[in-house]
């Protein structure tokens, strides 16, 4: 409530605040190669490094004050490029990557600290990007736990069905698993339909300005 | 005796965890997954719970204990228990929240109605899940 005052009182003198997109999703969803693509469209750089092994991002990765345009207004946002949430950190999946065992033990380590880190920032942010690969079965323990999370801090979300642009994708599988949701299926890679999520982004933000 | 080498399968009631603070639950559930047990209890955890849970586990991976698999089937409540469900869920957060004034960190949240399975991310290689049934597939 004081939140949405002091908004109001920004708002009146023209100030706009900053919205904490976080950007949120189980491993290898493509939440990098999105944030990138939110960054390298308004902020003309990259946010971080993506990567087929799984736990490439193990810090929380940030862009401040991205402003984006929109038909009738600008949003600012710090863009928050999270770790991957996972139950499970096993050293031996890295290594069948090539890894030296002890680069994966430190990786694993480094992961375990990152979803900590992510899990703490969900009290920090204020619209969250859930991102899901539509390729795979969106009915996994950790789309429904953060998503169910996301509805108890009543904090506004917006389901990303990424890779769109894959055969296999099914977004329409998504829009089935959680249907009351606004879900905007896109391909972060081929920037693919990014406007109707910068829209979606404009239209569901809490704070927007 | 030789020792027999198999999967082992914990049936808990909903009522032994529903006695503990939420902090003793996830103590309890992560030392008989960690011990290598498949713990099923006729209940759900409520979402920050279940998200405490990922992060208590992985404060706890390590070379021997990778993470856990966790699943959960909640029982949709609809009209008069949905109610019921908000009113207890509404009284939980003032009881714990007059806890907390009191300089009392105890915090207790009763399971929902449903089904979980929570297991050693070591023995389950895979759960499949749709909207009202799930299956594992595990190491033996």
């Amino acid at each position: 409530m004081f939140n949405r005052l002091f908004d109001w009182l920004l708002g009146l003198f023209g100030a706009r605040r900053q919205i904490k997109l976080g950007v949120y999703g189980a491993t290898n969803v493509g939440k990098t190669t999105l944030a990138n693509r939110i960054s390298l469209d308004w902020a003309g750089e990259k946010i971080g490094k993506t990567s087929l092994i799984p736990h490439e991002t193990r810090f929380v990765q940030k862009k401040e004050r991205v402003e984006i345009k929109l038909n009738r207004k600008k949003i600012l946002i710090n863009l928050l490029d999270m770790p991957g949430i996972a139950t499970k950190v096993d050293y031996r999946t890295f290594r069948k990557h090539g890894l030296s065992r002890k680069s994966a033990k430190k990786r694993a380590r480094e992961a375990t600290d990152g979803v900590v880190e992510a899990i703490k920032w969900l009290d920090n942010v204020d619209t969250v990007l859930a991102v899901m690969d539509s390729t795979q079965n969106p009915l996994n323990q950790i789309n429904i736990t953060l998503l169910g999370n996301l509805e108890a801090r009543k904090i506004p979300v917006i389901i990303v069905a990424n890779k769109i642009d894959l055969k296999k994708a099914k977004p329409k599988a998504i829009k089935e698993a959680f249907p009351q949701h606004p879900i905007i299926g896109v391909s972060a890679l081929k920037g693919k339909n990014m406007d109707e999520l910068y829209d979606a982004i404009g239209k569901y933000s809490r704070r927007a300005g | 005796m030789k020792k027999l080498k198999g999967l082992k399968i914990d049936f808990i009631s909903s009522s032994i965890l529903d006695k503990k603070t939420k902090q003793k639950r996830i103590n309890f559930i992560l030392n008989k997954v960690k011990d290598g047990s498949i713990l099923i209890t006729d209940g759900v955890l409520n979402y920050a719970e279940e998200m405490d849970l990922i992060k208590e586990t992985m404060r706890k991976v390590d070379n021997g204990f990778p993470g856990i698999e966790v699943c959960g089937l909640k029982k949709p409540t609809k009209g008069l228990n949905s109610m019921v469900e908000r009113f207890t869920d509404q009284k939980e957060k003032i009881q714990n929240f007059f806890s907390a004034l009191r300089g009392r960190k105890i915090e207790k949240t009763s399971l929902k109605n449903g089904l979980t399975l929570i297991g050693p991310a070591k023995v389950i290689r895979e759960i499949k899940k749709n909207p009202n049934s799930f299956s594992v597939l595990t190491e033996v």
